[in-house]
């Protein structure tokens, strides 16, 4: 299994690599391809099992969309033909159609998503998450998470939605639909390692999108205990979603 | 109109200060933010010493201003500063109250204050600081401070132009602050520690400011702390003003050079955080004309606030008190270094929850994805009690930093967990404890040093 890593150089922040890592710890025989911005994607001439991009800053960002452009083409070939992808935090704003900062377009997005990224320079909108995956009609998994970003997202993801938002915002503070996700492309705003705080849901993930039906989940107790106790954290209305 | 506000603001403040006093309330922020409510352009318009020395930055900027103080007061100066407020426009207007009588005159002639980086929005426009040190740029609370780049532009578009910054020039993020400013560099010269390639998670400097490149690191401390320079566009490290040298850790002094002449200071604490602190105060206080040789001496008469490290031996044991702010990866990733490169056998209680989120909301634990929790994957640490509110979080990230099992002990209520020491033969014990966990932390000492007499262990 090939797991592709979007440049990891400049898409680090908050813990983010350690949805990769922890697919790694899950999946040992997983090889695992940082490319940098320099390098020519591997998804440009192979199909890798994941295509994987973290957090980032605004000025990477910027750098992130200039690196992808002239693939953003084949990026959407790869969505549209099933390549799997994982998008956590502002790194879902470099597939939309531009990011603006305070009304002013900062760049134009790889145009892949029909959404608008509003930013404020100045302010962190940081909440807690609490919301569901629908796995299957009988298998609604609990997602917790944690935003912390200069803005949101906005268009039309009713039907595009990842995640059902029980308690927080979803792509933006007017939306319950969290997340995006088109065939096997998932993105999401919460930030961090996003498969470590959600086990049943990566356990979802590595079985149902990347196909290894037998892999366990590393650490798998000691990552249920603490999903347990924050799901129910969450879901107690005493404490406060927002920071 | 205004003035007679800004002295109802002055005076109210006063008041509330003298009630507070009374009253036996500590309130730092209080009078300050009693002034800015009835006045807010009061900290544009109370009178200010005429000499501002501004300190900010990630890390370390309470040590190097309490460093500071403890040097001017031997030097016979006497410094208005926030001290004993905290670091945001309403602290830093509380000590300014203090500073003026109940006309507004100021009392003193030169300031120094500490000044929160995420502030500078709020207070550099009225402070217009004549220096502002710079020690770091780092990543801190991930709700607060977003990422260090985030914290440069705010600084850079902040910044008053008449500023002289004197800047840590190992801190290729802090370097590029307000790139048209005066300026001076401090730093430490390569060290024997010091590696080619990052082993931390986080290094926030791999790219080139200039063209994006790829930088190449010719020797790096740790982070993005170090000296680069970039293959493609000839960017690099700029060279010190103030360069630290030779450091010798068993006699505990550092050799400065400054206009091409060295001189020999003492360390105060041998991790390589304090000896920046250290080279920073010197270079503040050379920069405010003191002579190398008077430096040497106020620097003789400084200490490391205790509430940040300590050391007590009870019997054949060591506690040592090591504070870790809550929510700061980096902060957490140099004690842990740090600690675990001290010698002899190790137990460690971390509990460095934030509780003031536990109050409202629940801790963002990404940050602990950040930290390199590795560190504390050793062989002489035997022990490693994991409590507090994310007492879970920390055991499952103790486990993805390959620490056995075996040596993780989960204990829920933080007073409890020196029940669960091992107490082998001499060791330390250390705590990690949170900017608002100082109380916590102290009976949580205190019930160590009675478990070392509980168990006969005390002689």
């Amino acid at each position: 299994m090939k797991i592709e890593v979007l440049f990891p150089e400049i898409c680090n922040l908050y813990g983010d690599l350690f949805n990769v890592k922890y697919l790694k710890e899950c999946l040992p025989d997983a090889q695992i391809i940082n490319t940098s911005l320099t390098d020519e994607p591997y998804f440009a001439k192979e199909k890798p099992d994941l295509i994987y991009m973290g957090t980032t800053t605004e000025r990477g960002q910027i750098l992130a969309v200039e690196a992808l452009a002239k693939y953003a083409e084949r990026i959407r070939e790869c969505i549209e033909e099933g390549v799997n992808f994982f998008v956590t935090g502002n790194a879902l704003e470099i597939f939309c159609t531009s990011i603006e900062e305070e009304g002013k377009e900062v760049c134009k997005g790889l145009g892949l998503l029909d959404f608008v990224a509003k930013r404020k320079a100045r302010k962190r909108f940081n909440s807690l998450y609490l919301g569901e995956f629908k796995a299957s009609d009988e298998d609604i998994i609990k997602i917790v998470g944690f935003k912390s970003l200069f803005g949101y997202a906005y268009g039309d993801n009713t039907d595009k939605k990842l995640f059902e938002t029980l308690r927080g915002d979803g792509i933006n503070p007017d939306e319950k639909a969290e997340g995006m996700r088109i065939n096997n492309f998932f993105a999401t705003y919460l930030t961090g390692p996003v498969f470590v705080l959600n086990p049943p849901f990566t356990k979802w993930f590595i079985r149902k999108v990347l196909g290894a039906e037998d892999a366990a989940l590393a650490y798998e107790d000691a990552a249920m205990d603490a999903y347990r106790a924050r799901v129910e954290e969450f879901s107690d209305t005493n404490t406060g979603i927002y920071y | 109109m205004k003035k007679i506000r800004f002295l109802i603001a002055l005076w109210a403040a006063k008041l509330s200060t003298l009630a507070l006093r009374i009253t036996r309330h500590n309130g730092t922020n209080f009078p300050g933010v009693v002034a800015l409510k009835i006045c807010p352009d009061f900290l544009y318009l109370v009178n200010k010493p005429k000499k501002i020395i501004g300190v900010t930055g990630t890390n370390g900027k309470t040590t190097v201003c309490n460093l500071a103080i403890d040097m001017f007061k031997a030097a016979g100066e006497n410094v208005l500063n926030n001290s004993l407020g905290s670091n945001i426009n309403s602290g830093i207007s509380t000590s300014l109250i203090n500073g003026v009588n109940l006309f507004g005159r100021c009392r003193y002639e030169t300031a120094l204050i500490e000044i929160d980086e995420r502030s500078a929005p709020l207070v550099f426009g009225a402070l217009k600081p004549d220096l502002l040190l710079i020690n770091n740029l780092t990543r801190d609370s991930i709700m607060r401070n977003g990422h260090p780049e985030y914290i440069a532009r705010i600084l850079t578009e902040e910044m008053p132009d008449s500023t002289k910054l004197l800047i840590n020039g190992d801190d290729l993020i802090a370097s590029g602050v307000a790139p048209s400013n005066e300026r001076k560099y401090f730093g430490i010269e390569k060290m024997d520690t010091d590696v080619e390639k990052c082993i931390n998670l986080i290094n926030d400097m791999q790219i080139c400011p200039k063209c994006s490149s790829k930088l190449k690191y010719d020797n790096i401390r740790y982070h993005h702390i170090g000296k680069a320079h970039c293959p493609s566009c000839g960017f690099k490290s700029p060279e010190c003003d103030y360069s630290a040298g030779s450091v010798d850790l068993e006699n505990m002094t550092v050799n400065i050079k400054d206009g091409g002449e060295g001189h020999t200071y003492r360390l105060l604490n041998d991790s390589v955080f304090n000896i920046y602190n250290v080279v920073a105060v010197v270079s503040l206080f050379r920069e405010l004309g003191y002579s190398r040789e008077k430096v040497e001496e106020l620097l003789e008469k400084t200490e490391i606030v205790k509430s940040r490290f300590s050391e007590k031996k009870v019997g054949k044991y060591t506690i040592v008190r090591q504070m870790s702010k809550d929510k700061n990866a980096l902060g957490a990733s140099r004690a842990f270094d740090y600690v675990s490169g001290r010698p002899g056998v190790k137990e460690l209680i971390l509990m460095m929850n934030c509780l003031g989120d536990v109050k409202h909301w629940s801790e963002n634990v990404c940050w602990l994805y950040d930290a390199d929790f590795e560190f504390l994957n050793k062989d002489d640490i035997v022990n490693i009690i994991v409590t507090g509110p994310r007492a879970k979080d920390y055991y499952l990230r103790l486990m993805f930093a390959g620490v056995p099992d075996e040596k993780i002990t989960f204990v829920e209520k933080e007073t409890d967990a020196p029940k669960s020491l091992k107490l082998c033969d001499e060791e330390s014990i250390y705590l990690f404890y949170g900017t608002d966990s100082i109380a916590l932390a102290n009976s949580v000492a205190a019930n160590v040093e009675k478990v070392i007499e509980e168990r006969g262990m005390a002689l």
